[in-house]
């Protein structure tokens, strides 16, 4: 299936392109388009895109939707939605230590890579690393 | 000239708690009320998310919204602005460095409360500057 993001990925939307490739759809493609863009690709399905199904809802991330939307049950995805959560959204209570320097580590991943294809790939790269981590049961 | 990120709202009566929320959630990014109507935030590629997936939460929760990008014409001057975001976070940076001058500060806490501050220090507070300092200077003396 072809999915449809903005372009300039942070840390929500490299995370929701590691969970879609890694537990929803391991044959993904990507498009990126830009943001003031008015009609959305039709063969493609949107995400973190605001007003589509697969975006932020209340005040949850579109890692958080689609974890809940594709019924994706895991612990560790949990705590990596919670994460998101703090690190992508205005929050009043922080119990996320993570969130902060992993928000600031995608966006760096941007500036450094040539496009949204190549910064892809190195999120892809930190999110396996910190389901390890976690999972390793010493995050 | 700098880029400036406005937004105005307008939420249903009920529920009350839903305006308490939202109010928060822009304290909490440190934007300023400007004539009781239009909040505003420097225009960077972080506060313009938040206050986009804010906008979009306010018309989940069928209110009205208008976010716009602008650059200022008339009446306020630029350094009048910026002066107002300094002057709301420096009080509370104040409020910080009297606490951490006391005896036997919690650090733990003060510190946690001053990363929270920091999160909406848009123009490098010079007070910013002394409570973090401060805080470096007393972990090293009780370690």
């Amino acid at each position: 299936m072809k999915w449809a993001t903005w372009e300039n990925i942070g840390v929500d939307r490299m995370g929701s392109i590691w969970l879609i490739r890694r537990w929803i759809d391991p044959k993904a493609e990507f498009l990126f388009i830009p943001a003031d863009t008015k009609s959305l690709p039709k063969d493609a399905e949107p995400f973190d895109i605001p007003g589509t199904r697969y975006s932020h809802h209340g005040n949850h991330c579109t890692f958080h939707t689609l974890l809940k939307e594709y019924k994706v049950q895991d612990p560790i995805l949990s705590q990596i939605a919670s994460i998101i959560d703090e690190a992508d959204l205005v929050q009043e209570v922080n119990v996320e230590p993570i969130a902060p320097g992993l928000d600031a580590v995608c966006r760096g991943i941007r500036r450094i890579s040539a496009d949204d294809y190549e910064a892809l790939e190195r999120g892809v790269l930190v999110y396996e690393a910190l389901y390890a981590e976690l999972l390793a049961g010493e995050g | 000239m700098s880029s400036w990120l406005l937004l105005s709202y307008k939420l249903p009566t009920h529920p009350s708690a839903l305006r308490v929320y939202v109010w928060r959630k822009l304290k909490r990014l440190g934007a300023i009320l400007l004539n009781e109507t239009i909040w505003v935030l420097p225009d960077t590629s972080r506060t313009a998310e938040h206050f986009q997936w804010l906008a979009t939460e306010i018309q989940e929760r069928r209110g009205t919204v208008n976010l716009w990008r602008s650059s200022l014409v008339l009446g306020l001057r630029e350094e009048e602005l910026i002066d107002q975001f300094k002057k709301h976070v420096d009080g509370e940076f104040k409020g910080l460095l009297k606490k951490l001058h006391e005896k036997n500060p919690d650090l733990a806490k003060l510190s946690q409360e001053y990363q929270q501050v920091i999160g909406k220090d848009y123009f490098r507070s010079e007070i910013g500057q002394q409570v973090r300092a401060k805080l470096l200077e007393l972990r090293g003396e009780t370690k």
